[in-house]
Parts: structure tokens; C-alpha cells; sequence
């Protein structure tokens, strides 16, 4: 019988600022090979997790180890398993992309020989190699973020942390290092990845932890935590002009919550086949053209406000926040 | 050696060669390695009759001090605003590592810029002991590499980094006899200079510099050198160590 390898295991990891307790008696395990998604809002503690498990920090109390190597006794032969693309920038701006490269394959003492090779590989891999020798400060966050990866990878770690690997980035880069965090994914890397983006972790993850104000609510793969949020039914509803009809809906009996979603509105009901004809008189009585209406099946976001108790737009606002706190 | 203290030691060059790269040609190492000594050295010696033979080994102590001291207070609180001093955390290597890196990139960097200072100062004062003169200047660029890694090591921006490594460098430069033989100081002045690393690196070139030279106080001189190198390195590991909590 095949046994399952843990690759990250964590009991009790908190992490208390002066005035914030970021990470509360977290605990999880990865197993290898898997991808493993860490889920939630900006502050929720994804990042402090990440930290702690990388050596960039930590924990006040509890225990966090990398392929059987406690982090707090054997720190240096755990980080040895690990690569680490940071959500801020890891790549020095004065050197070449090639120098950037070649350090962190220094650093991970890869053989003089193999070092050339396999940093040749990987820019070719993340469609840099023809900008080698570019200064990076001169690079995109895109391009920055393709080259972190590939100095991530350089030393071939077993394990790779990404925290929040597409945030700022345009939707093709952003396809462009999912694509290649997926690939490495089935070559048997376990991936750690911590995103604020519900189609990213479900698109991506075997399995997701969500995490809200330092707890993690709940871990299980993405269909298990849809299937938890079945109890409630969702109708997705777009008139040809209706941009205030949300508190209206709110109003029909059996709607428990309506929330905007672009041109159309996504109404939480009990029962779909006992609200599907208030719609109906609702358009009517309003003078509205229905343009489309579908029942949907739980989405990882309908799991994620079940579960947290938080609104949705939490996630994409923090998102936002971001993007502008970066310039 | 094992092969963990090979692999350790290649790293310490690797940061060093890295920081080389990226810090040894910023404005500000330039203006606070290079030019600052010479403003504090002409500042002084304008207008007063000057004994070289005094003077030079002060405007080199000065220039490894400043020069060492400059990459410090760049490098490190710059990485650490910018995020890549993540990089060297995440990195199978320990936090003194690190340090001595970082201290070995300060150390080049003063010993490049005392070196030039003292092949200008050449031409106007005899040098006997040129090879220990060298080795004074290696070990002032070390001890004021590290301490200037002491100095940075709290902060996690320049700005906050500049200010007080300057302050406290000039400050040093007045106490520790650069300028005015210590002997003609208070005594209270004097425990303090004698308390302080920049006295016994310009004590270590004097000697080289004068002539025929006592061995046992020049190696004194570097003895207590070393011991400052290891006291700053130590403590600066463990202020960086207090701070990444």
C-alpha cells in the first residue's frame, strides 16, 4: 500500500504582532505532489503563514516542519527542500536577469557545471532567455514575476511556496504562471500557494485551507467545500436595465441575500423552483426584460461566504487595495 | 573542513560579490566613502601646520571607516525595504552567513578606498612599512565593515539608516585621536577613546607608518581589532535576528 508523504506539517504556528494576533494556533498538513491552496482576504494571515514556513520569520509558539525538518531546530536543512516565490519582489533590480539567476543558484550551492544548463532551461521555460542579460530593474511585474519563479526553481526544490503569484499581473501573464506553477504541479513539485482569488484556488488546488482573521476555517478539496454550501441555491439573473434592483430582489420572499456581479445579480435563495416565478412578476411588475436567468451550482465562493461568514467582495476590494498600495 | 563549511564559505563570497555588484558604484557610497574624508581631513588640516607622518595614517584610518561603513548603511536597510533580503532569508544558509557576506563586500569596499587614498598620499611622506601598512588597512576595513553592519542592522529603510550611522561616525572620527593625538585629550575622553575601534586601527597604521615599529603594540593594535570584528558581527546577527521576529 502506497503510504502518503507529508510534505509541510504545521501544529499550533501562531504569530502575535503588537497589536494583532496575524496567525492563531494554525494547523494543516501537504502532502507531496500535492497543490495545496491557502484562501482569503488581504490580512487574513496567508502571507504571515508563508513567512513563517520560509524562514523570513517567526513563530511565536507552535511547530512547522518541511519534509521532516522543524523549522525552529534544523532551519537550514529545511530551506534547502524549499523555493520561495515572495509576493513582493525577490529579484535585485541592478543585475541582469542572468546574474539574479546564477545567485540563487549560488546560494542553493548548485554545481558550477549544472548551473549554466539549468539556468538556460528555466529562462527559456519562462520565455526570458532573450532578455538575459536586461537589467530587471527594467523588467514588468509580469517579467518580474516569470523570473522569480524560474530563480525559485533553480535549485529544483521539492517544495514551492507562491504567495499570491498573480496579484498586479495582466490576465496573460497571469494565465502564463498558472499554466507553469501547473506543470510543475504534475512533474511532482508540491505547491504551496496562497491566493485571494477564488478562481485561482479552485482552478489550481487539490485542496484548499480557507483562512480569515488568522484561523483556518475549514480545509478540504474545492468540490467537498462546494458541496458544503449546497444548502443554499443560487439564481443568476440580468435585466436589460437594472442597475438599482438589488434591494428590490432582497425584498421578494425566499431571497435570503442578493449580491451584484456585473450586469447581473446573484440572488441566495431555499428553494430556486419557489422563487424562479417572483422573478418572473418581478421583471413584469418593473417593466423589465429578463436577458438571462440560470440556477447555479455552488461556487467556491458561495463556500467561502458560507463558511467565513464573510461577503464575497471582501476579496476582490482587498484585490484592489493592493494593485493601488502598489502603484 | 566539511563540505557545510565549504559551501558556507562560498556563500559568504557569493553575497559579497553580489553586493558588489549592486553597491559599489551608488552616489552616496561615493559621497560618504570617498569625498568625506577628504572634507574632514582638509577641514582640519587647512591653515594649521600638519606632521603627515600624523596626519596620513588618520585620512586612510578615516577612508576605510567612511568606505566600509558606506556600503552599510545602503545595502542591508535597502534590502530589506525592497524585499530582497527575503531572498537571503529564504536560503539554506544561517543569518551570520549573512552577515559575514555582507561584512566581506564593506570590507573590500574600504580597503579599495583607503588603498587609493593612501597611493595619493605617497608622493608626500615616506611609507617603511608598506606591507604592514597593508595589513592595518585589512583589518580597519573589516572592523569598520562590521560595525557599520551593527549600525544599519535595526533599520529597514536608508532614510532611517542614514542619519544616526553618520552622526555617530563623525562623532568617533573627533573622539579616537584621528586628528588630535589621544594623549593631549581629558582623560575622561581618553577612556573613551580608548573604548573605541578607530583608535587602535589608526594606532595600527601610525606604527606602520613611523618607521622602525614596535610588533607587540601593532599586533595589539590588530588584536583588538579582531575582538571588536567578532563583538560587532555577533551583535549584529542578533539585532537582525530580534528584528525578523
Amino acid at each position: 500500500m502506497k503510504t502518503i508523504e507529508t510534505a509541510i506539517k504545521v501544529q499550533d504556528l501562531t504569530k502575535r504582532y503588537p497589536n494583532v494576533l496575524a496567525v492563531d494556533h494554525v494547523s494543516f498538513e501537504v502532502y507531496r505532489g500535492e497543490f495545496f491552496g491557502f484562501l482569503g482576504p488581504n490580512g487574513a494571515g496567508k502571507t504571515t503563514t508563508i513567512n513563517m514556513l520560509t524562514g523570513v520569520t517567526k513563530a511565536n509558539s507552535g511547530k512547522a516542519s518541511i519534509l521532516g525538518h522543524d523549522l525552529a531546530i534544523e532551519p537550514v536543512k529545511a530551506k534547502e527542500h524549499i523555493g520561495v516565490v515572495p509576493d513582493a519582489s525577490s529579484v535585485y533590480d541592478e543585475m541582469t536577469a542572468w546574474d539574479n539567476i546564477s545567485f540563487g543558484a549560488k546560494l542553493h550551492s548548485v554545481p558550477k557545471e549544472k548551473r549554466e544548463d539549468r539556468a538556460k532551461e528555466l529562462l527559456k521555460i519562462v520565455d526570458l532567455y532573450d532578455r538575459r542579460n536586461d537589467r530587471v530593474g527594467t523588467f514588468s511585474r509580469g517579467l518580474k514575476k516569470r523570473l522569480m519563479i524560474a530563480t525559485a526553481l533553480v535549485h529544483m526544490p521539492e517544495i514551492l511556496f507562491l504567495d499570491e503569484p498573480t496579484t498586479g499581473l495582466d490576465v496573460q501573464s497571469a494565465r502564463q504562471v498558472r499554466g507553469l506553477v501547473k506543470e510543475l504541479n504534475r512533474k511532482g513539485t508540491t505547491v504551496f500557494l496562497t491566493t485571494h482569488y477564488l478562481e485561482e484556488a479552485d482552478q489550481c488546488c487539490q485542496r484548499i485551507a480557507i483562512i480569515a482573521r488568522g484561523k483556518i476555517v475549514i480545509a478540504d478539496t474545492p468540490e467537498k467545500l462546494k458541496t458544503m454550501a449546497q444548502a443554499e441555491q443560487v439564481i443568476e439573473v440580468s435585466f436589460d436595465h437594472a442597475e438599482d434592483a438589488a434591494d428590490k430582489l432582497k425584498r421578494l420572499s425566499y431571497v435570503r441575500d442578493v449580491v451584484a456581479a456585473g450586469d447581473k445579480f446573484r440572488l441566495y435563495v431555499e428553494d430556486p423552483s419557489e422563487t424562479l416565478p417572483l422573478i418572473f412578476d418581478f421583471a413584469k411588475e418593473n417593466h423589465l426584460r429578463i436577458v438571462s436567468i440560470n440556477t447555479l451550482k455552488p461556487t467556491l465562493e458561495d463556500a467561502f461566504v458560507k463558511l467565513t461568514g464573510l461577503r464575497p467582495e471582501i476579496l476582490s476590494v482587498e484585490k484592489e487595495q493592493t494593485m493601488l498600495t502598489r502603484g | 573542513m566539511s563540505k557545510a563549511w565549504v559551501e558556507d564559505v562560498k556563500r559568504v563570497v557569493y553575497i559579497a560579490e553580489k553586493d558588489v555588484k549592486i553597491y559599489f558604484f551608488k552616489g552616496p557610497n561615493l559621497t560618504f566613502g570617498l569625498l568625506l574624508p577628504v572634507v574632514l581631513f582638509l577641514a582640519f588640516s587647512i591653515g594649521r601646520t600638519v606632521d603627515l607622518t600624523f596626519a596620513i595614517p588618520g585620512l586612510v584610518a578615516i577612508a576605510a571607516f567612511f568606505g566600509a561603513g558606506a556600503i552599510q548603511a545602503i545595502a542591508l536597510p535597502l534590502e530589506r525595504r525592497t524585499g530582497t533580503f527575503n531572498t537571503l532569508l529564504t536560503a539554506p544558509i544561517s543569518l551570520f552567513t549573512i552577515v559575514l557576506g555582507k561584512a566581506l563586500a564593506g570590507f573590500f569596499y574600504g580597503v579599495i578606498l583607503s588603498l587609493a587614498y593612501t597611493v595619493i598620499m605617497m608622493p608626500f611622506s615616506p611609507l617603511p612599512n608598506l606591507p604592514l601598512f597593508f595589513v592595518g588597512i585589512l583589518f580597519s576595513s573589516f572592523v569598520f565593515s562590521a560595525f557599520g553592519l551593527l549600525l544599519s542592522a535595526p533599520f529597514r529603510d536608508i532614510p532611517e539608516a542614514m542619519p544616526p550611522a553618520t552622526v555617530v561616525r563623525i562623532a568617533l572620527v573627533f573622539l579616537c585621536g584621528v586628528f588630535i593625538p589621544i594623549g593631549s585629550m581629558p582623560i575622561s575622553l581618553q577612556a573613551v577613546a580608548y573604548s573605541l575601534p578607530l583608535t587602535y586601527s589608526v594606532g595600527a597604521l601610525r606604527q606602520a607608518m613611523n618607521g622602525p615599529i614596535n610588533i607587540e603594540m601593532f599586533l595589539f593594535n590588530l588584536g583588538v581589532q579582531i575582538l571588536f570584528s567578532v563583538i560587532f558581527l555577533v551583535a549584529a546577527t542578533k539585532v537582525l535576528e530580534r528584528t525578523i521576529k
